[in-house]
């Protein structure tokens, strides 16, 4: 970045958000309360598939204190549709609460809103439906059947969506291929689990006409344009705000039918209305991720080099299609970037997208890109124990080298940068693999099983509009917004149309604000979560806040920055171009005696404009947007190395040391990547280790708190080993790269591998699915002892 | 409804509660202390723990009635002012924490043990301790690191 000298970028400033959370200051939005709020309590559907027959609310209506029960019709008016562009597309639309049918178990049906939460509770009991239960598509084995009837009428089969891609030299390159493997992989149906369910607090001012929704989201205005549709109100009519939230990781960043529910109630009732999500409907009733098959097939020579790549890929989507990403998301990902870190030259790829009757689908952090790169780095593993070679040399001999950049994937995508076998030397650096290596053989000499995984990837960051246009998605998410004011005391406000939900972007973005403006951190606010600061914006999502957020901070403090040179540079009658900003004030270059306090001139700006130099108006304000180049992402780049023991009695794994090499660019703020980086691969872990939603066979979830949902805990993390690697982009400001994600996309490999390593010792079994469970590993240690004696 | 007298964080509170109330809802709603956050409901996340006359609770595992005659102490209480607490210093020097939701039942936790510690536990006692709040930001590295910091300075730098 040319400009000031930058102060605070790089450095491992304390976040300035921890003062309010730490003192249980933070305001949730469980936490707000208006006058005269009421509460809302859903009543949701026991089958996935059924046809209501009959309601009964009488009795729910007669309770005290209860003053209204909604069901489908009185919020007929409004739906959830978000449609594809991509050809053949069948579009599904979510009604706010079900109309006639119920497709997931989960589904709302009825809204009960009374004086207060306990009330509605207890009213809910009392409302009752009558169904006629149909036979569910209740996953990927019946859709793959293709014999029971589609979850929506109309519909031929059971797609959203298929689609293929193959470059020209597929066929020639896999046909002379000397070697083949196929692998077929499966990760189970979870999700984003954030310790904050989700809530909102709607209010209709009947004088104004206005809706205001506060709702933990990521996504503000998107939302608002969501329920703009769905209600059909201007835009100019609704102000969405999304005050603290504690944790979205993808799950936030979707509309749902309680939003759009709460509005309609509160204009209804004349009344605030408010729904705080409890734990078992978090479970039953937001957005799942994550549930993939994939089979996969790698062409490649005797130094098993990888000369083409076939793919099949089916994604369980549940009953609808969600705004603003629609039901293609995952599938459109995981084709793109499943040739991952590698020199792939050649590829054939179809996606499904299946439409079932479970839960909707939306994002969790690292979309599709964890199943990515579990089938690319399992196939790896495979390729390696096929050609007897080791499988950190088989990465090396197809890792995309540091001289391949710009690399064009076989997919369309292009990686700008990386360092990606640095980043694996790196990982094998820190994650001590030759100690890794003799703890081994010593575990192995007492008959211990000790396993060691490594995976590889890039990561698809900060994408803007080149990337969504070809997604076919009705809005594109090409850019986000900033404004910076000064005001006549010289401190600054920051308002930014992404979220902050624990990414420290508070604090990156008042750095970079800092810095441009010569003013210390302090003087700096960050505000951001109100669809009333600034014009537009998508939110945070897709690794991408800091890198378009910081970098449309940068260009609009650079603005207001440039007002304050003229007015400085009239003062000392001296050039702009020769004034400098930094440590408060503005000087001019040169003239030691020539200074200025930069709280001193914004108080001339505002408060004495005859100070002003000609055309320049009393304002330091400006509002900027930024849509990184190329607009197809930026590529950072990781290795992680695991190591693992399993006790043979139980099947349980324990990982025993976890590294990470990770590059995405120059970092804003050390402590706060390493944070992120941590916090995905727990949850990463937990993708590898513990996290299933199991269904019986009706499609109804069983796994619905957390005694039967596992999270990682404390003691099932091990402490993290972490090195930095700074390739900057060349097309970004500042040549950042986006990382939230990152961490959650190759625990899954990485711990499959560890565990089939330590499994070796045994016999040769593949480790084909997640979660590792205990039963699942006990099943293999079997399968390794048959296959083991038999040799 | 029952009559309850609570102390919460050193302020004799009276109130006319629903029996069935739960504390958390209490401390929320009837107080507005709304730093106490319901995670699960269910017992198991943590993030509703206070301290009830100094031993650590679920908040939503305990009815606002059961609280009767106690001191309750919440998060609103750790701070002296402005003044951070050493361990809610030592979560910021960490970044033990994100977003903040799970912070205030672990601030309760590590205070509880605080008051007992002699000498510095190692990072797995630290685990093991903390194991029954649930964090799903952090992966926990940065809390163990914070909690170590904490800990050390509480048992007096001792090991
Ligand atoms: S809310 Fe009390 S333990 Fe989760
Ligand atoms: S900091 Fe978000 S749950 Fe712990």
């Amino acid at each position: 970045m040319s400009g000031p000298s930058p102060r605070l970028f790089g450095a491992r400033v304390p976040r300035v958000e921890d003062g309010r959370l730490l003192k249980g200051q933070g305001r949730f939005v469980a936490d707000v309360d208006f006058p005269g709020t009421l509460s809302a309590k859903f009543v949701r559907s026991d089958e996935a598939s059924s046809d209501i027959c009959d309601f009964d609310v009488k009795e729910a209506l007669a309770c005290e204190k209860v003053r209204a029960v909604f069901t489908g019709d009185d919020f007929a008016g409004a739906e959830i549709r978000c449609v594809s562009a991509y050809e053949g597309f069948q579009p599904s639309a979510q009604p706010i609460l079900a109309v006639g049918r119920t497709r997931y178990a989960g589904e709302a049906m009825a809204m009960v809103v009374a004086d207060d939460e306990y009330t509605a509770e207890d009213a809910a009991e009392h409302v009752t439906f009558a169904y006629r239960p149909l036979e569910p598509v209740a996953g990927l084995d019946d859709v793959l059947g293709e014999d029971r009837e589609p979850v929506h009428s109309g519909w031929v089969g059971h797609a959203f969506v298929r689609r293929s891609m193959a470059t020209d030299g597929f066929e020639e390159a896999a046909g002379s291929a000397a070697h083949r493997v196929t692998v077929e992989l499966r990760n189970a149906r979870h999700g984003a689990i954030p310790m904050e369910g989700r809530a909102c607090v709607a209010r209709y001012d009947q004088g104004s006409g206005l809706f205001e929704l506060w709702t933990t989201t990521q996504i503000p205005h998107l939302i608002r344009a969501g329920l703009s549709d769905a209600l059909g109100v201007a835009e100019s009519r609704i102000r969405v705000i999304s005050p603290d939230v504690g944790g979205g990781f993808g799950v936030k960043a979707q509309l749902y039918p309680e939003e759009v529910a709460c509005c309609l109630a509160a204009r209804e009732l004349g009344r605030p209305v408010k729904w705080v999500e409890d734990r078992r409907e978090h479970f039953i009733a937001s957005h799942h991720s994550r549930e993939h098959r994939h089979r996969v097939t790698g062409y490649f020579d005797d130094d098993g080099i990888l000369l083409a790549l076939e793919a099949d890929i089916a994604v369980d989507m549940g009953a609808y299609s969600v705004f603003p990403w629609t039901s293609t998301m995952d599938c459109g990902m995981a084709m793109g970037i499943l040739p991952g870190p590698y020199r792939v030259a050649e590829y054939s790829v179809t996606g499904t997208a299946y439409c079932t009757n479970k839960a909707p689908y939306g994002a969790y952090r690292g979309v599709a890109r964890p199943a990515a790169c579990f089938s690319i780095e399992r196939l790896m593993d495979r390729i390696a124990r096929h050609r007897g070679a080791d499988r950190t040399e088989i990465r090396r001999r197809n890792l995309i080298g540091p001289d391949d950049y710009p690399w064009h994937s076989a997919s369309g995508l292009v990686y700008d940068s990386g360092s990606l076998p640095e980043s694996l030397d790196k990982a094998l650096e820190v994650g001590g693999h030759n100690r890794l290596l003799a703890d081994q053989a010593a575990a192995r000499a007492e008959g211990r099983l000790f396993g060691i995984g490594l995976a590889v990837f890039t990561e698809q960051t900060a994408h803007t509009t080149r990337e969504f246009q070809q997604r076919g998605v009705p809005i594109v998410f090409g850019y986000e917004t900033a404004k910076v004011r000064l005001d006549a005391t010289g401190t600054a406000v920051v308002s930014a149309s992404i979220h902050d939900h624990g990414q420290g972007l508070e604090t990156t973005l008042a750095q970079i604000a800092a810095d441009r403006l010569g003013l210390s951190i302090e003087d700096i606010r960050v505000e951001y979560g109100d669809t009333d600061q600034v014009a537009y914006g998508a939110g945070t999502f897709a690794s991408r806040s800091a890198v378009l957020a910081g970098g449309a901070v940068v260009k609009a403090a650079d603005a207001v920055a440039e007002t304050l040179r003229q007015v400085a540079a009239h003062r000392f009658e001296a050039s702009p171009t020769d004034i400098v900003i930094g440590q408060g004030c503005l000087s001019v270059s040169g003239s030691p005696g020539a200074s200025i306090e930069i709280a001193e001139l914004c108080r001339l700006v505002y408060q004495r404009p005859e100070s002003l130099p000609r055309g320049v108006e009393p304002i330091l304000e400006a509002s900027r947007t930024y849509d990184a180049d190329p607009g197809t992402g930026v590529y950072t780049n990781a290795a992680h190395l695991a190591s693992v023991e399993i006790d043979p009695l139980t099947g349980k794994t324990k990982v025993l040391s976890y590294a990470i090499a990770e590059d995405c660019g120059p970092m804003i703020n050390p402590t706060i990547v390493e944070g992120q980086i941590f916090g995905g691969v727990a949850q990463g872990i937990g993708t590898a280790l513990f996290e299933e939603f199991v269904y019986d066979d009706e499609a109804r979830l069983l796994t619905t708190t957390f005694s039967d949902y596992l999270i990682p805990t404390m003691t099932d993390m091990p402490d993290f080993e972490v090195a930095h690697l700074e390739t900057p982009s060349p097309h970004t400001i500042g040549g950042l790269k986006g990382m939230g994600e990152g961490g959650a996309i190759a625990p899954g490999a990485a711990i499959a591998a560890a565990v089939e390593d330590a499994l070796s010792a045994v016999g040769d079994v593949f480790v084909d699915q997640l979660p590792l469970t205990p039963e699942r590993v006990l099943a293999w240690l079997n399968q390794a002892r048959i296959q083991g004696d038999g040799q | 409804m029952v009559e309850i007298a609570v102390e919460v964080n050193g302020r004799a509170e009276t109130a006319e509660v629903d029996g069935r109330m739960l504390l958390s809802d209490f401390l929320r709603g009837v107080l507005g202390l709304t730093g106490t956050h319901v995670g699960c409901e269910h017992g198991y996340c943590g993030s509703c723990t206070v301290l009830v006359d100094g031993a650590s609770a679920r908040s939503c595992l305990m009815l606002a009635a059961q609280a009767n005659g106690s001191s309750v102490r919440t998060v609103e209480g750790l701070a002296d002012g402005e003044e951070l607490s050493s361990i809610q210093q030592a979560f910021k020097d960490c970044h033990g924490l994100q977003c903040g939701f799970c912070t205030p039942g672990l601030l309760m936790t590590v205070t509880e043990i605080a008051a007992e510690v002699a000498s510095t536990p190692s990072r797995h006692q630290i685990r093991e301790q903390l194991a029954g709040n649930l964090c799903r930001c952090t992966g926990y590295h940065q809390i163990v690191d914070a909690v170590e910091q904490a800990l050390d300075q509480a048992a007096g730098g001792g090991r």
